[in-house]
């Protein structure tokens, strides 16, 4: 316990960043050296990296670290963090895209003003990442997403000259704020049937309350419902493909790449930590929503002509997958007991890993289209026809991410869908289980399709007149794409050291180690 | 488990949260759309005294949630007349109907 004040030290770094970068700015103007915020915003994630390492070695030792900041007993649900290897991976995970999206923004934003605000924003957003993910009780965790989602709602509407922004940004606001209003209204009933909001202390509370199990239920399906909008499940997903576009491309991949996970995340840790999947059926209800996000996602998907509109409808395809694993993860374990395990292990695993691949991925084409789209100064994929093989950099690495995602094999995307679909179909005579995967496995190469019809438009047909004069963009650009596409390839190769990762962070989520 | 002004609080807040839902989706004008959230979180937050007429232990932490929603509650109605500002900009209304160049 003596050691456990580290737990607030990327956050503690990262708000610190927020609040300073506006005060850091003017001084840059002093010295005729404005790209000073830029790298103080670099220096900033490097810092809450190197704390996270420390978090990370900690938390091997001990299993997990606790932390209370309250003069409320965490019996009552004091303010409290509560760090497990699941949390550490998915903090490890906001804060390395963090670090390169402000390195590609040092070019890509910098006909923009107002750049101390957004890199102010951008840490407030990643600090309220790292929050959610070390929150201990369920008031700090709201705490954590409202800083979280108020950075986001900003961001989107950055560009406030433009219409777009304007607009997307206000629908997002509205959905997303009903959807933690009715979060939070989950938690007020859980707070006054229990006296406690501190998630290990729910845990051993919920099975000994005597209240009908409708209402519990109830409390289950607004959680998912809740923070399914940020997570953008099918059918609260109406804001995603107006807000991802309009965002700056740097934006778009931090919205998309880790932002949504967040809503998985919530999803996840309270679910499977505070209602024991034994006693709770509520991973039929997560198979399902994750069919239902992946078919409707992949139809829309094809009808878009605009790439970033695109991007965002495969994002939305992707949670499919993630929610789909923990489903059979929970749906496992509901029917099949102690047995069961082995399979939840498997599909939750494959889940985390699909996390960590679509993050990777999603970013790296987000900030591609953003390459492609500062330079040819159109998102219309018929104009942008290609382009790719005028940047050839921009779109090999383009090129990698698209059949990551696809799911082609080596590449990442294809180990961790394995593993879900693997899960999904360890129980042959259990036909929900077996019908759901398979549909799964249809949609997977349904999927596949847009992709590869992508990838040709950009990289095999002949440059269009507007792309007729495009070239590669300068190198702190290039130079994320690149390297994003050089670790979709490295995991895709080498998958083990990522996949044990996810393993112990599967264990610790369901209470397996570090108990 | 109940008692008359339990039931009484309980349904004024599960009514302010369906009023409110239905002012967002109903109504087109911006500023009532925003007044629609904040009925809701005014219901959200009588949810959470509601309890503790059952249980004055919940009081204090309680009534810590409840100040500290209504501050995050004005941070989101801050911004969101912020974007009605830039919307009036652009537009010269206020109508929801006008901003449907984005596929709701």
């Amino acid at each position: 316990m003596v050691e456990s004040w580290i737990i607030l030290q990327p956050i503690a770094i990262l708000f610190a960043g927020a609040i300073l970068t506006p005060l850091i700015d003017p001084l840059g103007r002093a010295i005729k050296f404005e790209k000073i915020r830029d790298a103080f915003a670099i220096i900033i994630f490097i810092l809450s990296l190197y704390s996270l390492l420390g978090i990370y070695e900690e938390v091997q030792k001990q299993g997990k670290l606790t932390y209370f900041l309250s003069p409320y007993s965490p019996q009552m649900g004091g303010v409290s963090f509560f760090v497990d290897q699941f949390s550490v991976f998915m903090a490890f995970l906001f804060c390395f895209l963090g670090l390169f999206v402000s390195i590609y923004s040092i070019r890509y934003m910098e006909n923009d003003t107002g750049l101390d605000k957004y890199y102010s924003l951008l840490m407030s957003l990643v600090a309220g990442l790292v929050g959610i993910s070390f929150a201990g009780d369920l008031f700090n965790l709201f705490i954590f997403w409202e800083a979280m989602s108020l950075s986001s709602y900003a961001l989107v509407a950055f560009r406030k000259y433009r219409w777009e922004p304007i607009e997307a940004s206000f629908k997002y606001l509205v959905m997303s704020t009903i959807g933690s209003l009715t979060a939070l209204y989950a938690m007020s009933i859980l707070y006054g049937l229990t006296g406690t909001l501190n998630i290990s202390q729910l845990a051993t509370i919920i099975p000994t309350l005597k209240v009908p199990l409708q209402t519990l239920y109830l409390i289950i399906v607004a959680i998912i419902a809740g923070f399914g909008v940020t997570a953008s499940i099918v059918p609260f997903h109406f804001w995603l493909p107006d807000a991802h576009p309009a965002a700056p491309s740097g934006i778009s991949a931090m919205l998309s790449g880790v932002v949504i996970k967040a809503g998985v995340y919530a999803i996840a840790r309270i679910l499977f930590t505070i209602f024991n999947p034994i006693a709770f059926d509520f991973g039929a209800i997560l198979m399902l929503f994750g069919i239902i996000t992946l078919s409707v996602a992949n139809v829309m998907a094809l009808l878009q002509r605009d790439i970033k509109r695109l991007l965002a409808f495969s994002s939305i395809v992707n949670i499919g997958y993630i929610i789909f694993g923990f489903g059979v993860g929970a749906y496992a374990i509901n029917v099949y007991g102690m047995e069961g395990y082995s399979i939840a292990v498997l599909a939750i695993m494959g889940a985390i890993f699909h996390i960590f691949n679509h993050a990777i991925g999603k970013g790296l084409l987000f900030l591609g289209a953003g390459c492609f789209i500062h330079e040819a100064g159109t998102r219309d994929l018929l104009d942008l026809e290609g382009a790719g093989k005028k940047m050839p950099w921009t779109g090999t690495s383009f090129s990698l991410g698209l059949l990551a995602l696809a799911g082609v094999p080596p590449l990442s995307g294809f180990w961790s869908k394995l593993f879900i679909i693997l899960a999904g179909f360890t129980k042959l005579d259990n036909t929900f289980m077996v019908v759901t995967t398979s549909l799964v496995v249809l949609n997977a190469i349904f999927a596949a399709a847009y992709y590869l019809w992508l990838m040709q438009r950009l990289m095999l047909r002949s440059p269009k007149p507007k792309v007729e004069k495009v070239h590669e963009v300068p190198i702190s650009m290039v130079l994320p794409v690149v390297l994003l596409g050089l670790i979709t390839l490295v995991i895709g190769l080498w998958p083990f050291n990522i996949m044990s990762f996810a393993e112990v962070a599967t264990k610790s989520l369901l209470g397996l180690i570090g108990g | 488990m109940s008692s008359p002004d339990f039931t009484l609080y309980a349904t004024t807040a599960i009514f302010l949260y369906i009023i409110g839902l239905y002012g967002i989706v109903v109504r087109r004008n911006m500023i009532r759309t925003i007044i629609g959230l904040e009925i809701v979180t005014a219901g959200v937050n009588l949810n959470f005294l509601t309890f503790t007429i059952l249980n004055k232990d919940l009081l204090p932490l309680a009534q810590y949630f409840v100040v500290i929603s209504i501050v995050i509650g004005a941070a989101v109605a801050s911004l969101a007349l912020m974007i009605v500002i830039q919307a009036y900009r652009h537009y010269g209304s206020i109508d929801l109907k006008k901003m449907s160049r984005l596929r709701w």
